[in-house]
């Protein structure tokens, strides 16, 4: 059996609108094990993407702790978060976020300026099927291929976790296929892969489905059953 | 990476970092460039004068012997001594020379553009090298040089320029150098014949034969008798030059004036020129450069502000604050250190070369250059460093939020109770177009006020350098049409007799004045030059007060002061001024009867009786005349006619060289003004880019959303005219009175066609700059605009 990577104890995270405080995470404990590939449900506004963004150590919580390995992030300073997201985390977003001014292996070569990778850009390139667009920019490229560079580059650092904030949502059902198999074989390769979605279908090919609603985790369950991403009718 | 990061993104935003560009180059090439011309000028004197050895005084009397030149070298702290014999010649084709008789020349010596040096036994002459030119005289030419009865025909041994000779006129109420017409000419002493000096001290003591005076005078030397008129004074030390002049003062009863030279003409105009300039310098470059800071500043801010979402992601990535921090003030370091130093180049070899050329073609002064002052690289720096900070600034706000939060578009700060005022019913009746461009004001306070602050600095400086020609075209007025009721102005020879000058007033009327060179001393017991008009022209040369009406001239029991002299000595009416005239040790006390305003000359001005009531003898130096003169060259016994056309066209020579400068100012402040309003034009449109595509969605058509665009940016050009006008009005009206040399007093007086212009000016750049952006609301992509916003 797998040791748990993530362990979240009693996480709240609060935001103050005007006067008024809202409640985007309530008191939230999950473990999550090295390699899994998880999914993360919940209708808008139920607080996927706040959870997401405090195990990236994008966002920090208003109480409880996030336990990395052996490391609480939650008790982490900002120089302390920033090595943490330069090492061990990649991010992939809806909307991709790679620099428009630089060509995808520029992207992804990028990571050399934050952390020390063995990996090589050329190599990571083709585990994505994109070294033929080496020299292209972003705006040469359609959404997949936009997104394929995104998780190139956070391949590149070889991260424990990869977040993924709705890594299909601005594509195609056939691209976001291809986009998943890429992540999926992330998670085979022991990075435990953790995507924020709306799509339940998503869920069909994950080890693990959570739940969310109104900032508290609804169900936490294993699939017992995960399709391959080609079983799924997307 | 992040460098290759940095110039592609400026490459992709290349229009806001031109404008960057642009207007820091502008900044910093109209402050260096000006500060160049003005530096330049300055140490193109200083040079100069070292190298030529400019004299410390100038001793002014008559007949100066050798006893005389020893005295005053005796004379502890003074250093070399130099005498000379300067009169006003005329040449064979009637253009006036200042001729220059002198013995050697270790002071105030020659500067030789081409032939040979001082020479005391050589035969010629050494000529101004500006009249030389002008009227296309080489070197080897003859010249022919009348002086009273000599007749002296000279080859040109020399083109010159000479240190105390930048600046010449042939009389003070001309303010243009007419090079052609006068200049300035050096002789050894040894030219001047023999039989002149003989004939003349014949004359004196009244000898007609020359057998007798050779039998009389058996041992003359004809050296011995002429009459040197100034001695040329280098000092030690320049601070204990009023002991000097004491002792002179005691010791030698034939010296009539000594001046420091920093009271000479040629030195105080180019001093003068140079102090105007130092103003130029702080209001106009420093208004340049502050449009200009405001400008980038808004840009620089919107450039990081608009990479947000790049920030957050490479925070996300793990980029440290610092290095992300880094990075962003790369954009505006690298932008603004280029543009600095392209500032710093077109500013010196662009306006400082111009301006200085300029100005050299008015001074007589060679190898005029312009020189890089310490104070226009530390602007640069600065400007560097503001750009920087600024970008540190912004970039460290969108930092400090965390990157989950700048991950997320910044929803605009939209506060309902800031936009409550435009529920008012007022605004109820109002086009949809004007209550969106109030609400859109409103939310961008900070923009509206960087436009409307960056056109009303441009409209100012279009207002200052239209008024300032329409000021000094109503100097002109005032000076020629009111103030000189005449159209000849004789200038008297000094040494006339009172037959000769009543065959004058026969002849041109006996319309006169004197002017005498006096010293006043205040109650503390300081001595300062100055004049007095003493006049008894009637209605030939006429006063006026403050406003410019005319007022009759003083009556004959006091004396009036010009308003500007009585404010910088705060005279009242009633007050005693104390004064004497120089050669004279006598002290008068006059009472100030009234005060007259004088654009040239800040001094004091009676009537021939009062004079006479003080027992001083009138002979007048100039006589003013109506009749025609214009077919007549010389007239004996006059040193110079001057035609009151010909000093109006002097002073319009004057003003065109200023109109030059003026047009340069102008086509920068349009070129700043142009790239400012399009600057912040693109930034406006930038932000309202999101807005005009959900406008578009919903059906609005190009022509209203183009209708919404240009109506907000023609608001803030009309707001920015309000004000700039008066503001422009302020800025003459200020440079006017602190920046113009002490003797004159001006003051703004612009005319409504130069408002006109400015106005209509500004707001058509302003308009045409929108109507250009506008069309790009033709172009608007719907659905990327509204995706890129979510």
């Amino acid at each position: 059996m797998k040791e748990s990577l993530i362990i979240l104890k009693n996480v709240k995270k609060t935001y103050k609108v005007g006067e008024q405080e809202f409640s985007a995470l309530d008191g939230v404990n999950l473990k999550i094990n090295q390699g899994e590939f998880v999914v993360i449900l919940g209708p808008s506004g139920a607080g996927k993407s706040t959870l997401l963004n405090l195990l990236g150590g994008m966002d920090k919580v208003t109480s409880g702790s996030i336990k990395i390995g052996e490391n609480d992030i939650a008790k982490y300073n900002d120089k302390q978060l920033t090595n943490y997201r330069a090492r061990d985390v990649g991010f992939i977003f809806q909307f991709y976020n790679i620099m428009p001014t630089l060509t995808v292996e520029e992207n992804v070569a990028l990571i050399k300026d934050v952390t020390d990778t063995n990996k090589k850009v050329e190599e990571v390139l083709k585990s994505v099927g994109l070294l033929k667009h080496a020299k292209k920019f972003p705006s040469e490229l359609s959404g997949g291929e936009q997104q394929r560079v995104s998780i190139a580059r956070a391949v590149m650092k070889n991260p424990k976790i990869l977040l993924c904030d709705e890594p299909t949502g601005a594509l195609d059902s056939k691209t976001g296929a291809d986009v998943l198999k890429l992540l999926k074989k992330q998670a085979d390769n022991d990075t435990t892969v953790i995507i924020v979605t709306h799509n339940s279908l998503i869920a069909e090919v994950a080890d693990r489905i959570i739940r969310i609603k109104n900032g508290k985790v609804e169900s936490n369950e294993t699939n017992k059953h995960p399709k391959n991403i080609e079983e799924v009718k997307w | 990476m992040l460098y290759k990061k940095m110039f592609r993104d400026m490459k992709k935003n290349l229009s806001s970092f031109i404008t960057i560009f642009l207007m820091i180059m502008i900044g910093i090439m109209a402050y260096s460039g000006i500060e160049a011309y003005m530096d330049g000028m300055k140490e193109t004197a200083d040079k100069f004068y070292k190298e030529n050895n400019l004299q410390d005084m100038i001793v002014y009397g008559q007949n100066f012997s050798d006893n005389d030149l020893k005295t005053i070298k005796n004379i502890q702290n003074v250093k070399n001594v130099e005498r000379k014999l300067s009169v006003t010649g005329i040449t064979d084709n009637d253009k006036t020379l200042l001729i220059n008789f002198i013995e050697s020349n270790d002071i105030s010596k020659f500067y030789v553009v081409k032939g040979k040096g001082f020479e005391k036994d050589a035969k010629g002459v050494w000529l101004d090298e500006f009249y030389a030119k002008e009227n296309n005289i080489k070197v080897g030419d003859k010249i022919l040089v009348k002086y009273e009865e000599i007749s002296l025909k000279e080859e040109v041994l020399g083109l010159i320029s000479v240190p105390d000779h930048l600046y010449d006129v042939r009389d003070e109420s001309e303010l243009y150098p007419d090079r052609k017409e006068f200049g300035f000419a050096y002789l050894s002493i040894n030219e001047i014949p023999e039989d002149y000096i003989k004939s003349k001290v014949m004359k004196e003591m009244n000898i007609q034969d020359k057998n007798i005076f050779d039998t009389y005078l058996k041992d003359f030397n004809y050296k011995d008798y002429i009459v040197y008129n100034s001695i040329m004074i280098d000092v030690e030390d320049k601070s204990k030059r009023d002991i000097v002049k004491n002792e002179i003062e005691d010791k030698l009863k034939n010296a009539l004036a000594i001046t420091n030279v920093e009271d000479t003409l040629s030195y105080v105009t180019y001093q003068g020129e140079i102090d105007e300039g130092k103003t130029y310098v702080g209001v106009f470059s420093g208004l340049f450069l502050f449009i200009a800071m405001l400008s980038v500043i808004t840009t620089m801010t919107r450039v990081v502000k608009n990479q947000r979402t790049q920030i957050g992601t490479l925070k996300a990535l793990g980029f440290s604050n610092g290095k992300v921090l880094f990075h962003y003030i790369g954009y505006g370091f690298w932008i603004s250190i280029l543009a600095s130093i392209a500032g710093l180049f077109l500013g010196y070899y662009f306006i400082g070369t111009t301006f200085i050329n300029l100005e050299m073609s008015f001074f007589e002064i060679p190898n005029g250059h312009p020189e890089m002052n310490i104070s226009s690289y530390i602007v640069a720096i600065l400007s560097i460093l503001i750009v920087a900070i600024i970008t540190y600034i912004t970039g460290r706000s969108i930092l400090k939020e965390n990157p989950a939060e700048t991950l997320r578009n910044k929803v605009p700060n939209v506060k309902g109770k800031s936009l409550n005022i435009t529920k008012n019913k007022i605004f109820s009746k109002l086009s949809f177009s004007t209550i969106w461009n109030i609400r859109d004001v409103i939310r961008n306070k900070i923009r509206t006020f960087m436009a409307i602050a960056g056109v009303t600095g441009c409209c100012m400086l279009i207002v200052c350098a239209l008024g300032m020609l329409d000021s000094m075209n109503y100097f002109v007025k005032l000076q020629f049409k009111t103030l000189y009721n005449f159209n000849y102005k004789l200038n008297i020879s000094e040494n006339i007799t009172k037959s000769d000058l009543n065959t004058l007033y026969k002849k041109y009327g006996n319309h006169t004045s004197k002017t005498l060179n006096i010293e006043i001393k205040d109650k503390r017991g300081n001595r300062k030059s100055n004049n007095i008009f003493v006049t008894d022209a009637d209605n030939y040369v006429r006063f006026v007060d403050n406003k410019n009406n005319l007022i009759s001239k003083p009556k004959d029991n006091g004396i009036f002061v010009t308003y500007k002299l009585a404010q910088t000595e705060k005279y009242k009416i009633g007050d005693k001024v104390t004064w004497h005239i120089y050669g004279d040790n006598n002290y008068y006390t006059s009472k100030i009867i009234g005060f007259n305003k004088d654009p040239q000359n800040q001094n004091i001005t009676m009537t021939r009786k009062y004079l006479e009531n003080l027992n001083i003898n009138y002979n007048p130096d100039t006589i003013y005349t109506n009749v025609n003169l214009s077919n007549i060259k010389e007239i004996k016994n006059v040193e110079t006619i001057q035609n009151i056309k010909a000093l109006k066209d002097g002073m319009e020579g004057m003003l065109s060289m200023m109109k030059t400068m003026l047009v340069l100012i102008i086509s920068i402040a349009i070129l700043l003004g142009s790239i400012i309003i399009y600057n912040l034009g693109i930034l406006s449109y930038t932000e309202k880019e999101y807005q005009f595509a959900t406008l578009k969605v919903l059906g609005f058509k190009d022509r209203q959303i183009k209708k919404i665009f240009i109506k907000q940016n023609n608001w803030v050009a009309i707001i920015s005219i309000i004000i700039g006008l008066p503001l422009g009005f302020y800025l003459t009206d200020w440079l006017f009175k602190t920046a113009i040399e002490e003797h004159y007093d001006f003051a703004a007086s612009i005319t409504l066609q130069s408002y006109l212009i400015s106005a209509i000016g500004t707001f058509v750049i302003s308009y045409i700059v929108s109507k250009i952006l506008s069309h790009k609301i033709n172009n608007i992509d719907m659905v990327t605009s509204l995706k890129g916003n979510e």
